[in-house]
């Protein structure tokens, strides 16, 4: 694992973003995050957070600033290995598994950064059993449930063996069984996670930090129980 | 239920169908590809008055609907595009073609024969696809065109519009639902609303596949699908060059019939 200047894992530092020229989404954005912490990014619906995720992930890269992943400095060429490094689990689990069993999707991304079939292998058996869900390897990706396809989901990503993992509402449309499933999935992972959520109860069982994003720019960035501790400050942002 | 849901469902019927474990399904996806190729060759190839064998090369397609247990009912179900097309192309054949055909040493008029050797090649071309397709997966079937030096910006799309198909499907699927649900005692879409529709449904589906391309993106996706390599097992070999070896007697009216 390849870290930056001062070990952290993810550099953002004055990150801008707009989709379009007057309308900006993302302000002078800047934090550090270091291998082993798990982030909460909260915020009212359409203030960011999925963009500044998608933007850690190289997915958009006309923005101003700088954003560095384990090392690598975020821009075209480097894309390859910065994808390497991080993997992203969207909110809708359906558009994640694209492909007809959950072997195969798992599978995916280890094929393409050409490992070998033994080793796919290897990496498809141990992410199915991080997840937790070795019973559902060869089952069809449309017949599983919520909670079966949020699992999958996570496991075609960890089956990459990523150093960060960011999750877009992980817990959305959970049961609480799933829910709590989840919880015990996800705090049983290493690395740096990233969890964009609205659901402030599983973000406190899973991070111990949180940013609070407004209005485009961070408003608070500190402990989990202190941030979501004001409630006045919560009400403030719209949550 | 409604079409748009029956139509879904019967997508993933097949998923289902090209996913059980049979032998047929195991066999390399290549020599299966192969050998519906060399059929379909074959049976187009026989001349419009051969009906003995065209008959004797029922024998493949029995074999696979028989030994690969597929439902026949699902094969002709599958005919319902193409056999109205295949009747109206043959329909007139027996009005133009007034010559006389012997047929098993009865003198029959050369336009019926050839219009039912129309139909029977129409049977069996679509019987042979669907046997393909559903015992080989849309993976499958692109690993042996990848195999076969097929380009691979055209394997790509096709995965890419089987992907697709899905995503529009249940897009269709859930703006149908929708505004079903609140027109109720309505018969269909009524007109005024169609532009709107369809416009939703485009960018709906523009966004969803949208999510499916950077997921693909993310886990290291350059451009090409890396399937799973598949070893060559001797009855890969043997059933395609069996197969291959006794439709060529056939139509090379080796048999002497």
């Amino acid at each position: 694992m390849k870290t930056g200047v001062n070990g952290e894992l993810l550099n953002i530092d004055g990150l801008s973003f707009s989709y379009e020229k007057d309308s900006v989404v993302l302000k002078d954005i800047s934090f550090k995050a270091n291998y082993g912490e798990s982030i909460a990014l909260v915020g009212a619906n359409g203030i960011g957070k999925s963009t500044l995720m998608k933007l850690m992930v190289g997915l958009y890269l006309n923005y101003t600033g700088n954003i560095t992943v384990a090392g690598h400095e975020m821009c075209k060429k480097n894309l390859n290995h910065i994808r390497e490094h991080i993997g992203y689990v969207f909110q809708d689990s359906d558009s994640q598994l694209f492909l007809s069993t959950v072997e195969d999707d798992v599978a995916f991304g280890p094929r393409n950064y050409g490992l070998s079939e033994k080793e796919v292998e290897e990496r498809v058996t141990e992410a199915l059993r991080l997840v937790g869900i070795e019973r559902l390897r060869n089952n069809k990706t449309y017949k599983l449930s919520g909670g079966e396809k949020k699992l999958s989901a996570i496991a075609t990503i960890l089956s990459m063996k990523p150093d960060i993992i960011i999750m877009d509402e992980p817990s959305i449309a959970l049961d609480p069984r799933n829910r709590k499933n989840l919880i015990k999935v996800l705090t049983g992972i290493g690395g740096l996670k990233i969890i964009a959520s609205h659901d402030l109860d599983f973000v406190r069982n899973i991070c111990e930090r949180t940013i609070l994003l407004d209005e485009g720019t961070i408003v608070a960035d500190g402990r989990t129980e202190d941030v979501l501790g004001d409630e006045k400050l919560l009400e403030e942002h719209g949550l | 239920m409604d079409r748009i849901e029956k139509k879904i469902l019967e997508l993933n019927r097949l998923q289902d169908i090209q996913q059980r474990s049979h032998w047929m399904n195991n066999l390399h996806p290549l020599g299966k590809l192969l050998i519906s190729v060399i059929y379909i060759f074959l049976v187009t190839s026989i001349d419009k008055y051969d009906i003995v064998t065209l008959i004797l090369m029922s024998v493949y397609v029995i074999f696979t609907f028989i030994i690969g247990e597929l439902s026949v009912k699902e094969g002709i179900y599958r005919m319902r595009l193409i056999l109205p097309l295949v009747l109206f192309v043959g329909i007139f054949n027996p009005f133009f073609d007034k010559s006389s055909v012997p047929v098993a040493g009865f003198a029959v008029r050369g336009g019926i024969v050839s219009m039912l050797t129309l139909v029977i090649k129409g049977l069996y071309t679509v019987f042979a696809v669907y046997a393909l397709i559903a015992t080989t997966s849309i993976d499958d079937i692109c690993y042996a065109l990848r195999s076969i030096r097929v380009p691979k910006i055209i394997v790509i799309v096709i995965m890419l519009i089987y992907r697709y198909i899905d995503v529009m499907a249940g897009e269709v699927d859930r703006i149908y639902t929708a505004y079903r649900l609140r027109a109720p005692g309505q018969k269909g879409i009524e007109y005024r609303s169609w532009g709107t529709l369809v416009g939703q449904w485009l960018l709906r589906s523009m966004d969803k596949a949208q999510i499916v391309y950077e997921s693909m993106l993310l886990r290291g996706f350059k451009g090409d699908f890396i399937p799973k390599k598949k070893g060559i097992k001797k009855i890969d070999v043997i059933y395609p060059l069996v197969w291959a070896i006794v439709l060529l007697l056939i139509r090379l009216h080796v048999f002497g019939i």
